[in-house]
């Protein structure tokens, strides 16, 4: 299984929250360079996927392979290993500066010299936040904490970005800002980047590939254009007859 | 006036020793919500293993000081490997992390009793001459009690607020679970916590065993600490600290204008009138900032 070049692969993978299966069998896979998004219905295990990836979540059954290695299962060692989730809600540390967020995401780095050049990246893509520098983040609207969350992410300089639901609670013109930050990300900075969203059209749309998690069990699999315009996925997912 | 400041400067020193406790537990409550009642075993702990250096192995103070803070930490950091850790990953309920630290006060408290005995002792420094500012006489032990405090707690500012590993212990505080997802190790983290309250509870327990006695049960007194953290504000560092000056110095203005015996009752009495106006103490109005 691991002798593929995929960046992350797992592989029949099966999570349960006491006796109920909240993740059944998943495989899935994202190479090197690719935008991956899962979309699927509340309650469909996405959000558990993310965890169990990350280890805050343990898993019963099945394998995960990170660069060809099994993922660490301590949570803090994933993102050493070079995972790093952007987790939903944005939980942006509040009472700590932009500043001070951004340096929490940089903890694991071992090369600190280049901690303000790569601030001042993240500062280049989210101009907002270079004002708000050592405002407290819980100040900050809903769109500027998803930007902190996403910068704080980017400062321990992950090979696979994870973001669990980027446009929740946020409003459309914001999310078009987000997501267009996500691809440029990926096209620009070769960002790999695994996302679930609820919003399955805007997912849809910016990523290369896609696989649809109903109850636990990944029940579809396409590029983003092909999903588009599966019927099944019109009716259930986009609302489209 | 004279007697006015010498009050106030023991008050102060008091007050120091109380912040050392209060701050303890701020520290240990900021981060795992619970509250460690093994902390006042650890000071009693601290105060016995320095007793035990002077007396017994008849070294100087400050190395008896040293080796206590050694032993307090092991004492600490086995307690949280041992007592705490295990509940912690089996996602415990918070009310079971303290019964646990009850279950180590008890064991530790009994197992001093049963090595020393119950009776008070005084700790073996010889008595110094105080110093005199003008009239105003102030006890040496009391100045540097005064001073080693203030000095370790600035120490832990500057380690909070000026270091990574601080950085890391605040954004634990304020979300233990989005601090891992950021790559901090929540173990590392609680290691280096229950360093430091090794090393607060041991100074802490050599300074009020200097004042007052050793005994097994001296830990009682970090009640005046947890009453200082109320009147601050629970769960803040600087609030703890501001509640543990107040309550040193009005407990020695009450020992030194009315009387020793009813220093307690003001104590509590202080705390229920605090209550009554502040409710979440006297710098407690932001829920969310803890460290």
């Amino acid at each position: 299984m691991p002798a593929t070049s995929a960046l992350l692969e797992i592989h029949d993978l099966s999570v349960y929250y006491g006796g109920i299966r909240a993740l059944h069998g998943v495989s899935l896979r994202v190479e090197r360079g690719e935008i991956v998004a899962v979309i699927g219905a509340n309650g469909a295990g996405k959000s558990t996927l993310m965890k169990t990836i990350a280890a805050v979540k343990s898993y019963q059954n099945g394998t995960i392979f990170f660069e060809g290695q099994p993922l660490p299962k301590d949570t803090h060692k994933v993102v050493t290993s070079g995972i790093t989730l952007v987790p939903e809600g944005r939980r942006i540390f509040a009472p700590l500066s932009v500043r001070e967020n951004l340096l929490v995401g940089a903890y694991t780095r071992s090369n600190r010299q280049d901690l303000e050049k790569n601030m001042e990246e993240v500062f280049q893509l989210f101009p907002r936040l270079k004002e708000r520098i050592h405002q407290r983040g819980g100040t900050l609207s809903g769109g500027e904490q998803q930007m902190l969350a996403v910068g704080r992410a980017l400062m321990s300089q992950p090979k696979l970005l994870m973001l669990d639901e980027p446009s929740l609670g946020l409003a459309p013109i914001v999310i078009d800002a987000m997501f267009e930050t996500i691809v440029r990300l990926n096209r620009d900075l070769g960002l790999t980047i695994l996302l679930v969203e609820q919003n399955a059209s805007l997912a849809l749309e910016l990523c290369h590939r896609a696989y649809v998690l109903k109850t636990g069990e990944i029940v579809m699999e396409g590029t983003g254009k092909d999903l588009l315009e599966d019927p099944r996925v019109r009716a259930s997912y986009l609302g489209i007859k | 006036m004279e007697l006015f400041i010498q009050q106030l400067v023991s008050g102060v020193s008091i007050g120091a020793i109380y912040a050392l406790l209060a701050v303890g537990y701020a520290l240990v409550y900021s981060v795992y919500n619970f509250t460690n009642w093994a902390f006042d075993a650890f000071m009693a702990f601290g105060a016995f293993m320095a007793f035990v250096g002077i007396s017994s192995l008849f070294m100087p103070f400050w190395l008896a000081m040293i080796l206590s803070i050694l032993l307090t930490i092991l004492l600490s950091v086995g307690a949280e490997s041992m007592a705490y850790r295990p509940l912690r990953e089996r996602k415990a309920p918070r009310l079971f992390m303290m019964i646990s630290a009850m279950g180590v006060n008890l064991a530790v408290v009994n197992i001093i009793n049963l090595i020393f005995g119950g009776t008070f002792r005084k700790f073996p420094v010889e008595s110094v001459q105080p110093i005199f500012v003008g009239n105003v006489s102030i006890g040496r032990m009391d100045l540097i009690a005064g001073l080693i405090s203030f000095g370790v707690l600035a120490l832990l500012w500057l380690f909070l607020y000026r270091t990574r590993w601080g950085l890391g212990i605040r954004a634990s505080a304020i979300d233990i679970q989005t601090a891992a997802l950021m790559g901090i190790n929540n173990n590392a983290v609680a290691i280096i916590i229950f360093v430091i309250t090794g090393v607060l509870s041991a100074i802490a327990g050599v300074f009020y065993g200097i004042k007052y006695a050793v005994y097994p049960m001296m830990g009682i007194v970090t009640i005046k600490a947890m009453i200082a953290s109320i009147v601050g504000g629970l769960g803040s560092l600087p609030a703890a600290i501001v509640g543990s000056m107040l309550l040193g110095v009005l407990e020695t203005l009450v020992s030194g204008y009315i009387s020793s015996s009813y220093r307690d009752l003001f104590s509590f009495l202080f705390l229920i009138v605090i209550l009554l106006f502040f409710p979440n103490g006297l710098m407690g109005k932001n829920v969310d900032e803890k460290l």
